[in-house]
């Protein structure tokens, strides 16, 4: 496995010129994706839909546009009106409050196809493929509601529809999307008739190709660097003026992180701490191998350096696994993904957090809504979520690109899948991380300048740099693609410890 | 891969019922209890991953998988069935590499299997593919399949070969196509017959079709030669040949053949479309057309003797399909294209007919609905039942064999002509016993014999 630990020259962090500012601010609870309006969603989407077509490079010809992908014919997919009367047949226990809004949504979505076919004439050809891609995405948003209320036979029948006619190497960034969805789902309803509810399952048979997909990922897009870059910033900040610090990692992958810290750590006026790294990992080869790495690394830097691999999950670290000691500054950083099932990382999580009581908790997370939640809003906060991400991939990147290929499939599937498995077994809600930071009693410490200018010299590397935008906003940093907001940045800290 | 799983003690309320509507309707009763539902369910597995430098073992895990949740079906285990499945499902994907592939299309075929509903989803899969064929896209795949692997075109070469032999110096030709290749064997032959000699025969093409084939696709298919024919000066008829549900059903009169030409019968992965019962009938009408050489082209693979034991029928698909993703995997190069995932799919619907429907193949009942065999033999197999209708082999003249072989150095590594009939599986002592032994030529990838491709005449 090659190993690449770029240094990024021209992303110096930043010395923190004033005290590390930990006073709380208070927090106004993040605007959570709640039950979104689905026709709003829709129109979203449509609108992304149109705007990437009309973006698309290498001007496609008009023939091979309508020879390229399967061309159903396209009076089989307009909304069927069955939608409603297949609703208004089915028991479903109290879920009217739903069933009204995929009603409404329905109708407007009805006049949203009117609007779409009625587009000028010299866009024809992308018209066309807007229609197959907002067809598809139809369907699967049926399929996803039948889901939802258990008509698994029904669900079945759209499924093997749409596992046959989209292609996940498609021009059309939708019918990808639908593509790993629709077999996403199929899983679901066939672990369903199997009667899987919550089977504790890491299927991480393939770790290596993850790893590496992973690291294609941080090449071809901004968001590891972010997550990276602003994180390291803020513990830069923590550890001003600290001599023995302790750095956890609650998935450390590669450690692609570190490199960058210990280089501005080594060159501190006031010279090295002394850095101690507890790092999560559910390969203990992997953890070993980084573990070699970071230590070569911080040895040609002249810093003395403690490597502790945990191979466990963080859902499964106990806390006793975690050595703290009297003295140490400690920072807990926590890029949160779905690359593993989503089953009880939160509580565990959380209850470390509380018994470590870092000095910053650096947390990048996922703009979706949380695993515990209804099945249809996971749905729907996933398909707005990783439609972004693959429009913002399709921006620069052929559909015949192997490297999109490798990240779509191996790390976008895979997490599409985990997202969308049958339940959590979460036994309270878990409100999203920030609102159980709150909850638990840390403390936000807002984002500082340097984070921000950071995150823009990330964006500056990057082609299209147009399409990603920055959010600043309630003391978090946000990425994302366009409208939408992908990856959010917070920093926290422990109330106990104000020193 | 290190796969332990604990004592398998399975939740009291998993049953795998051999009806896919108990099964849901099971689920859906248990759904209804309370949202803890979900918990009872716990049944821990865990993979220590080896994260060596991948060894065969972790390479083919797909295999091993499968293999055990056949055994498990045919055992009748319901606890592994569960548990194979379930893995499979975890693992499986049709867009990774060759294992996820296999995986997940074999899955689903064993999952059907598993709950009786291998005909329903099959029916499913079909009118889903009939509504998305037309023909540009199944022309593109078609052409980059000849482009990247010599599978398809190997049969035409040899085919066409035996036939221009066999028709040397006659006037009117007639050839009754039944092929799965879209007609893209002709423009060589009607190319061949323009520049052969300065008597350019008439050529009349007749092209068997199913009824559900989809008259649009056939239509441009024939519009198309009839233009190239054109072109190349060739007196040319086309038509096409429908009607019918099953292959079995075709009679002689269905040809309207004509008292001053000279017939010649092409099937290239006809005689598998015919349903067991009716192979020898089918090749006796056949034989009624009097035709001069009837070429007979087929994929290496035996899913006829074992159809009723599962597990053997289960083997045998699995070396064949397995050979033949890995073989795409290889020609195609790119893990990107469009055109490979269709020939993948058409190959699941496959898979799913042999392994999970009834009798010899999907498709529905007797009410007129086209059936879809799909079960395949070996070379060894049909040479017996052409000879058993008063069929002769003809063995290809050296000028075609060197003709093949040109086209096999056109491709990447890997492929090659074997003549003797010795081929892989057969044992030392056989090949020199006419009686015992089989006909015609194949193409072997790897050293493994994959398609076989002869020429016949009425003995």
């Amino acid at each position: 496995m090659k190993r690449s630990f770029e240094m990024h020259g021209t992303l110096e962090l930043i010395h923190p010129s004033e005290q590390w500012d930990c006073a709380p601010m208070s927090f106004k609870a993040a605007r959570q994706y709640t039950g979104v309006d689905i026709s709003d969603f829709m129109e979203h989407v449509a609108r992304q839909l149109s705007e990437n077509s009309e973006n698309t490079a290498d001007g496609f010809s008009m023939e091979s546009l309508s020879n390229e992908t399967f061309t159903p014919s396209n009076r089989e997919y307009h909304p069927r009106k069955q939608a409603r009367t297949y609703y208004n047949n089915s028991d479903i226990d109290g879920g009217n409050a739903e069933e009204l809004q995929w009603i409404n949504g329905t109708q407007s979505y009805d006049n949203m196809i009117n609007m779409t076919k009625n587009k000028s004439g010299d866009h024809h050809h992308h018209h066309q493929n807007d229609q197959q891609g907002l067809s598809l995405i139809t369907l699967l948003m049926e399929c996803a509601v039948a889901i939802s209320v258990d008509n698994l036979e029904e669900a079945n029948k759209m499924l093997l529809e749409l596992t046959q006619i989209a292609s996940p190497y498609s021009a059309s960034c939708a019918e990808r999307v639908v593509a790993y969805f629709a077999k996403a789902m199929a899983r679901r309803v066939m672990s369903s008739c199997l009667g899987g509810g919550t089977i504790m399952y890491s299927p991480l048979l393939q770790t290596k190709a993850i790893l590496s997909a992973f690291q294609t990922f941080n090449t071809i897009s901004p968001f590891i660097k972010f997550a990276h870059f602003t994180a390291n910033q803020a513990i830069l900040e923590a550890f001003h003026q600290r001599d023995r610090v302790h750095i956890i990692d609650l998935d450390i992958m590669q450690g692609l992180q570190w490199p960058a810290l210990f280089h501005i750590l080594a060159t501190r006026p006031e010279g090295p701490p002394h850095v101690r790294m507890t790092a999560m990992g559910t390969s203990y080869e992997a953890l070993e191998e980084t573990g070699r790495q970071l230590s070569g690394f911080a040895r040609r830097l002249g810093i003395s350096f403690e490597f502790h691999p945990v191979g466990r999950k963080p859902g499964e670290v106990d806390p006793a696994m975690v050595q703290t000691r009297r003295g140490e500054t400690i920072a807990v950083h926590w890029l949160q993904h779905s690359l593993y099932d989503a089953i009880g990382v939160n509580w565990k999580t959380m209850r470390l957090l509380e018994m470590i009581a870092p000095r910053v908790i650096t947390l990048v997370e996922q703009e979706m809504p949380p695993h515990s939640g209804q099945f249809l809003e996971r749905f729907v906060g996933a398909l707005h979520y990783y439609s972004t991400i693959f429009d913002s991939l399709g921006a620069t990147l052929g559909c015949e690109d192997v490297n999109r290929h490798k990240v779509e499939h191996w790390m976008l599937e895979r997490e599409i899948n985990n997202v969308l498995a049958v339940g959590g077994g979460e036994e309270e809600m878990f409100g999203g991380w920030r609102t159980e930071l709150v909850r638990r009693g840390f403390a936000q410490v807002p984002m500082s300048g340097n984070s921000m200018t950071q995150a823009q010299l990330i964006l500056n590397m990057f082609p299209a740099m147009h399409g990603y935008t920055i959010q600043q906003g309630d003391g978090t940093l946000r990425l994302g693609w366009k409208e939408t907001g992908l990856y959010t940045a917070s920093v926290w800290t422990s109330p106990r410890l104000m020193r | 891969m290190d796969i332990s799983l604990p004592s398998p003690k399975p939740p009291p309320h998993l049953i795998l019922i051999h009806s896919h509507k108990h099964l849901l309707h099971h689920h859906h009763q248990a759904s209804m209890q309370n949202s803890s539902y979900h918990h009872h369910a716990t049944t821990t597995m865990s993979i220590t991953t080896s994260t060596s430098s991948s060894t065969n073992d972790e390479k083919k895990w797909a295999e091993k998988l499968l293999r055990e949740c056949a055994k498990a079906i045919s055992d009748k285990d319901s606890t592994k069935i569960h548990h194979f499945l379930w893995m499979l499902n975890e693992l499986s994907s049709p867009y990774g590499d060759t294992d996820q592939k296999l995986a997940s299309y074999f899955l689903q075929a064993l999952f059907c299997k598993a709950t009786d509903s291998g005909d329903r989803s099959f029916n499913t899969l079909i009118s889903i593919a009939e509504k998305n064929h037309c023909f540009e896209t199944a022309r593109k795949v078609i052409l980059k399949f000849q482009e990247v692997s010599p599978w398809t075109t190997f049969g035409h070469v040899a085919s066409n070969c035996a036939i221009l032999e066999a028709l040397e110096g006659e006037a009117k030709l007639h050839i009754i196509d039944m092929s799965n290749t879209y007609c893209t064997q002709w423009p060589t032959l009607l190319e061949a017959l323009a520049t052969r000699n300065d008597d350019t025969p008439h050529l009349r093409l007749s092209v068997v079709v199913s009824a559900r084939a989809g008259g649009a696709v056939i239509k441009e298919i024939g519009q198309r030669m009839e233009k190239f024919a054109r072109l190349m000066g060739v007196p040319f008829e086309f038509q096409v040949v429908s009607g019918f549900t099953r292959l079995g059903e075709l009679k002689k009169e269905d040809f309207s053949l004509r008292e001053d030409e000279v017939v010649a019968i092409n099937l290239i992965g006809a005689l598998r479309r015919v349903n067991i019962d009716e192979r020898s009938d089918f090749l006796r009408m056949i034989h009624q057309l009097k035709p001069k050489v009837v070429t007979v082209v087929e994929e290496e693979a035996d899913f006829t003797s074992n159809k009723d034991v599962f597990v053997m029928c289960f083997e045998e698909c699995l070396r064949f399909y397995g050979v033949f993703f890995e073989m795409l995997q290889e020609s195609f190069g790119v893990s990107t294209s469009n055109e490979r995932l269709m020939l993948e799919r058409e190959c699941s619907r496959s898979i799913l007919s042999v392994l999970a429907c009834e009798g010899d193949g999907g498709g529905g009942g007797g009410n007129g609905e086209y059936y879809y065999c799909e079960r395949r033999e070996k070379g060894r197999q049909w040479s017996e039942r052409l000879r058993g209708v008063e069929f002769m082999p003809v063995n290809l003249s050296d000028d075609a064999l060197d003709d093949v072989r040109a086209l096999l150095k056109r491709y990447q590594g890997g492929w090659s002509l074997v003549t003797s009939t010795r081929n892989s599986t057969s044992s030392q002592g056989e090949d020199d016993d006419d009686d015992h032994g089989c006909f015609g030529v194949y193409l072997a990838w790897k050293d493994e014999a994959v398609v076989w491709a002869s020429a016949w005449k009425p003995s």
